[in-house]
């Protein structure tokens, strides 16, 4: 049984701020996801949780113990590293077996232990395996193993970008098996796992931690990070998006019926905000686009304000020819490009707005009708429900350009 | 004309012992964007670096625009080569670093202004020249490389993994970018990866490799909606495999198979009549081609046409949302799991322990025969 709490942390490296005020909760038997893009501090907060290093300021509790200035051997968790650290002249059984042994537990107890996290893994009968042997995703089942091994009572887990060597069929399958082996009866673990891929950490996590530049930014299910996300950078981090900028018109009256909710957004909002209400925004072109957004954010922005309405790319829709109709927001443009990914197709999309040919980009279920029909060239209404479009304060020119620029 | 062939192509290294690419033969025409796919170790790399000339074929032969190009050099083979490390000049300008490599080879001043400027116009880095390329992140630095190679006069692309240093989210937004900056310029790329969902997002063809052999190649579209094997079907996004067998053969090129232990029957085609009765099979089907109904859904007041969809029931075991998708996992009476995966968006009041349902189109089925060992047939180790 271990809850991490920690309160205010702060990390520099030569006067480089690596970590900035951060305070989280990390509950018993969660798996916690701290995701974020490269070199922004996921990896110094981990080794700040494992004691690998100490906070400048701010302090670590395990279980309401400070455990601040605690070495990581007191603390009790197993660890894997992105490269496994295996001992190149030991086969599998001694290199899991090694740090129990080490630690001086009962002998016939590590073998009973050894034996089933095996049996868990799916490495039974390759005991005898070295290292050089073994392929990448043996070896990090092994270095996994070894790590459930040093759990003795806390149950802590602590996995730093674990899956990042393996190949990518691999990296799917052993998710997960990792995920399954944390949530499995036997173990229960709460796990603390780093990773740059947004899709690993919606898959695996409970809740998700998202870090850039050294602060902390949202904090919340995978659902909430995905239908709410506070800022742009978290909304671009988690998928493909298309944006329109545009002026709150929230006093006046919009040429189509938006204030009525369709049945449709209040199932939906239902799930992760009870009170939601649509908001028009001034596109352009006489364009009204609205979408719905929580009660907190529609209460502070005022009529005339710039605002920005992000859409992502898979919840964009088209239908052939012109079919704008008031249940949803839509435009008129035309396919530019094209590309079959498999569940997917992708399209770029132009359309004319205020006199600017904008590219949008649409991912949809690929079927056999589109394979036919939605080709490059051809007219289409890119459409999106009002439900599913999330809406932000304009950030400045400069925000944006500094989260979607790719030079 | 095919671009570049390659006729019964061998590597052997350590003086035999180790075999690489096992006799391939293959064609890539003018203007394809070609992806070389497969697991660590199947040998694409090795194909990759024949075709470029850094590694020479123990036999067969090498062709580029029908010319054998046995005993060219690298250098002058029209080609360029884009890798994960960037062999950029840090000390050099943007504009220097493109207009060097034609200095060496002596070009008057003139033609080397106008195609430096041309090149770096086309890949958009024009408004950079004067700045030195720390300024840039990967795709810039990517685009740079492209730059030169097309300065120097490559047609042909050879690139491995270039993008597999960026970050993935990154690496996600450029790869189109980078794809249609490829197309616009009509080059012929050829790429190594063992990232499938990135060959699926960029590739006009897919060389799936596995053991120093070509499993199956063509478009992604062929390949995914038509694998030739199990591993293809595996490897290429995410597939339900079930055994069972022939039950009864029925005309036009259709069969009803029963999934072992009591499971459902399921009708699907029999291309040229290849199984026979009694054969042990294995079915795959994508988890996205799993349709799922309320028990008590009435399929002849539905709107849709559901003539073709054949029926069974499943547990749901646990569902799980993904973002963009939501999975859906689900068992058989005797067992047997598999996953239904629907938009993250999609509407539906399952609860755990429901029976529910499933519904599969003929066409979605695949049938397979039934391999000595299905684990490692599935293995991706």
């Amino acid at each position: 049984m271990v809850n991490i709490k920690l309160e205010n942390i702060s990390k520099s490296f030569n006067k480089q701020t690596a970590l900035d005020n951060i305070s989280l909760e990390i509950k018993d038997k969660e798996y916690f996801i701290i995701l974020g893009p490269t070199g922004v501090g996921k990896t110094t907060l981990l080794k700040i949780i494992a004691g690998l290093i100490k906070p400048d300021s701010g302090f670590v509790f395990y279980d309401e113990k400070d455990m601040t200035k605690k070495s990581p051997g007191e603390r009790n968790l197993g660890f894997m590293f992105e490269n496994y650290a295996l001992f190149p002249h030991m086969n599998i059984y001694d290199n899991i077996a090694y740090s129990a042994r080490v630690h001086a537990h009962d002998p016939v107890k590590t073998h009973s232990v050894v034996e089933q996290i095996l049996l868990m893994t799916l490495l039974t009968g390759r005991n005898e395996a070295l290292p050089e042997e073994m392929s990448g995703g043996m070896k990090q089942r092994v270095a996994l193993c070894r790590a459930l091994l040093n759990l003795e009572q806390t149950k802590l887990l602590i996995l730093d970008e674990p899956l990042k060597a393996l190949d990518a069929g691999l990296r799917m399958s052993l998710r997960n098996e990792l995920l399954q082996m944390a949530k499995s009866k036997l173990l229960e673990l709460t796990v603390i796992h780093v990773t740059n891929e947004e899709e690993e950490a919606m898959f695996l996590a409970d809740r998700i931690a998202i870090i850039n530049h050294g602060k902390l930014i949202q904090i919340g299910t995978p659902y909430e990070i995905y239908y709410q996300p506070k800022t742009l950078f978290i909304a671009n981090f988690m998928s493909e998006i298309n944006y329109f900028e545009g002026i709150c018109v929230k006093n006046e009256k919009v040429p189509w019926d938006i204030y009525k909710k369709s049945k449709y957004g209040d199932k939906f909002f239902a799930k992760i905000q009870k009170y939601s209400m649509p908001l028009p925004i001034d596109i352009g072109l006489n364009n009204i686009f609205a979408s719905y957004t929580q009660k907190e954010l529609y209460d502070e922005i005022n009529h005339g304000d710039e605002v920005m309405l992000v859409i992502r790319a898979n919840h964009m829709k088209l239908r052939l020819g012109n079919r704008i109709n008031e249940k949803h927001n839509a435009i008129i443009g035309k396919i530019k490009r094209r590309k079959y990914m498999g569940m997917f197709y992708r399209f770029e999309v132009i359309i004319n707005i205020n006199d600017q040919d904008k590219l949008l980009v649409a991912t949809i279920p690929s079927t056999s009708k589109i394979h036919d029909t939605f080709v490059e060239g051809v007219e289409v209404t890119i459409y999106f429900p009002k439900e599913l479009g999330i809406i932000f304060r304009h950030p400045g020119e400069d925000a944006i350009r500094d989260v979607l620029k790719l030079e | 004309m095919p671009a570049i062939e390659l006729k019964n192509i061998t590597k052997t290294f350590e003086e035999g012992k180790v075999l690489a690419v096992d006799d391939i033969s293959l064609k890539i025409n003018e203007g394809d964007y070609i992806f070389l796919l497969g697991p660590s170790g199947c040998g694409k790399t090795t194909t990759l670096r024949m075709i470029a000339g850094l590694e020479i074929p123990t036999q067969g032969r090498v062709f580029i625009d029908d010319k054998d190009i046995e005993g060219i050099p690298p250098e002058d083979r029209d080609m360029g080569f884009i890798f994960q490390q960037f062999e950029i000049f840090e000390n050099m300008t943007i504009w220097q670093n493109v207009t060097f490599g034609l200095e060496m080879r002596g070009y008057p001043d003139n033609y080397i202004i106008n195609k430096a400027e041309e090149t770096l116009k086309l890949v958009g880095l024009l408004e950079y020249a004067d700045n030195y390329p720390n300024i840039f992140g990967e795709p810039g630095l990517q685009k740079l490389g492209i730059a030169r190679a097309i300065a120097a006069g490559a047609k042909i692309l050879i690139m491995d993994e270039p993008l597999g240093s960026l970050d993935p989210k990154v690496s996600k937004v450029f790869r189109h970018e980078f794809r249609n900056l490829i197309k616009d310029l009509r080059l012929t790329a050829i790429q190594v990866t063992h990232n499938q969902e990135q060959a699926m997002a960029v590739a006009d063809k897919i060389i799936v490799m596995r053991a120093g052999k070509i499993l199956q190649m063509g478009t992604p579209y062929e390949l995914y909606e038509n694998p030739q094997s199990i591993f293809v079907a595996n490897f290429l996004g995410e597939t339900n495999f079930l055994q069972g067998f022939v039950l009864k053969l029925f005309e036009e090129e259709k069969m009803e198979v029963w999934i072992r232990l009591g499971g459902p029957r399921i009708i699907c085609n029999n291309p040229n009549n290849k199984f026979k009765l009694d054969d042990n099979i294995i079915i795959g089907f994508r988890f996205e081609d799993v349709y799922i109904f309320p028990k008590d859904f009435n399929f002849d007041k539905s709107p849709h046409d559901w003539s073709h969809i054949q029926i069974f029931s499943a547990k749901l075991e646990s569902s799980k949302f993904i973002g963009a998708t939501k999975r859906f996992y689900l068992s058989l009476e005797s067992g047997d799991k598999f996953i239904s995966i629907k938009p993250g968006n999609f509407e539906e009041n399952y609860q755990i322990g429901d029976e529910l349902i499933i519904g599969i189109h003929r066409g979605d089925v695949h049938v397979f025969e039934s391999p000595k060992d299905f684990l490692h047939e599935i293995s991706l180790m």
